[in-house]
């Protein structure tokens, strides 16, 4: 989807918050300085200028942690500006206005337009994501039985205890896959906005040995602990990770299980993934939950 | 209280003291009133400071004294930049301006020459602060 069709998602949505509510004169989105989407009543030169006025108040807000609402409640009227992940929407309404419901058609409803439209636009937007191509795991698997040291053997060990035949892991994935991509196309996610995932710094350590998944990378318990506690109802299977240079790859993610390797802050790593960062062991990267 | 110190040049510096001044003075009565709610308020759980200022004195209390520049101008800030918005939509006069921030709110508001910022933790009852402090 074009940014044209998302700023006219969201232009509609936001005339049809003030046709709900005719006490709501005047609304629109910036983002970066720019307004993305206005409504009708909305005049670009005094939206323009009340952009230049919030950024200027936001630019002293490091006090306060950096600013997410201003209200502005005035003799004749009310102005919201509220910061929706790098988005910020401006309500502006009468003091006859219902605020419950101002607050409900505007901070419920412009996310879910904003959450929708992005499942909707296509992965395009993330040209550096290299997606791991799942039928060449086999091939590195055998590869990788050539360099078996001792910690192989641990790896393996913990490995077989969980082992499933590939095709069937291939099937399995693919059916979920599959599941998944039906749900997002015919269902819409109510639930409100996520936090953003926190990004960790870890470093690389090799993961080698026999049916190791080469998709695959293990991270600190903690660090996954931490992802169930600020995501309890979303499991998290999947982790984007970017290497210094840059280069970014999403795969599945599994706990370390060895508590020595435990709250070093360390992610073990097939080789397949590291040269697709184009990195290497001993080298950091910064790791973050993928949360669908 | 600070009071300001008037000079000129061909005179002796002219010292306006607070125990001299006209007690009815109205400006300075609503300051002292203001100052003194504010100092209650201060005393509230999660109220983590304070700013009150009018063209000729001030008084501040904050958690942090020494980034008290940084909550003047962030204060100063809110104040103009709330007025041009108000102005800008026509809305009239701006009664009050709450920035919730990620780690702190700030409430601030005018009252008549006074220019008032409370600074408090994220769960506290603004409104009931706005209340007490509103005339």
């Amino acid at each position: 989807m074009s940014n044209e069709v998302y700023t006219l998602a969201l232009k509609s949505t936001l005339q049809e918050i003030q046709n709900a509510c005719p006490d709501v004169t005047s609304n629109f989105i910036f983002k970066d300085g720019k307004i993305l989407a206005q409504d009708k009543n909305t005049n670009e030169e005094n939206a323009t200028q009340i952009i230049a006025a919030y950024d200027t108040i936001a630019e002293r807000t490091d006090i306060i942690g950096g600013l997410e609402t201003m209200t502005i409640q005035s003799a004749e009227g009310k102005v919201n500006i509220t910061s929706i992940n790098d988005l910020h929407l401006t309500t502006v309404s009468s003091n006859e206005a219902d605020e419950k419901y101002v607050n409900t058609l505007t901070r419920i409803l412009i996310p879910i337009v904003i959450k929708l439209v992005e499942q909707i636009q296509p992965a395009s937007t993330d040209n550096e994501t290299i997606t791991i191509d799942q039928t060449e795991t086999e091939d590195d698997t055998t590869e990788e039985i050539v360099d078996e040291n001792e910690e192989t053997v641990d790896e393996t060990t913990e490995d077989t205890e969980n082992y499933q035949p590939y095709e069937t892991e291939e099937e399995t994935a693919t059916t979920e896959l599959d599941e998944e991509t039906e749900q997002t196309e015919t269902e819409i996610d109510y639930e409100p906005l996520l936090p953003e995932p926190p990004v960790t710094q870890l470093i690389i350590e090799n993961l080698k040995g026999f049916r190791v998944p080469a998709d695959t990378v293990r991270v600190d318990t903690e660090v996954i602990a931490q992802w169930n506690e600020l995501y309890s109802d979303k499991k998290i299977n999947e982790v984007e990770v970017e290497a210094l240079n840059g280069k970014t790859t999403r795969c599945k993610v599994k706990p370390i299980k060895k508590s020595k390797d435990s709250g070093k802050g360390i992610i073990k790593m097939p080789e397949k993934i590291q040269l697709t960062l184009e990195t290497a062991a001993g080298e950091l990267v910064t790791v973050k939950p993928v949360v669908e | 209280m600070v009071k300001k110190t008037s000079n000129q040049e061909t005179a002796t510096a002219v010292i306006v003291d607070e125990d001299e001044l006209s007690p009815d003075s109205e400006e300075d009565q609503v300051f002292t009133d203001l100052s003194n709610k504010l100092a209650e308020i201060r005393k509230d759980k999660g109220v983590t400071g304070y700013i009150l200022r009018n063209t000729t004195s001030a008084t501040i209390d904050l958690k942090e004294p020494e980034k008290i520049v940084e909550y003047a101008l962030f204060s100063s800030q809110v104040l103009d930049s709330s007025r041009e918005i108000s102005n800008l939509f026509e809305l009239g006069d701006v009664e009050s301006i709450l920035i919730e921030g990620k780690e702190t709110n700030a409430l601030c508001m005018t009252i008549d020459e006074n220019k008032i910022s409370i600074f408090m933790e994220k769960d506290t009852d603004h409104a009931d602060i706005l209340k007490r402090i509103s005339p």
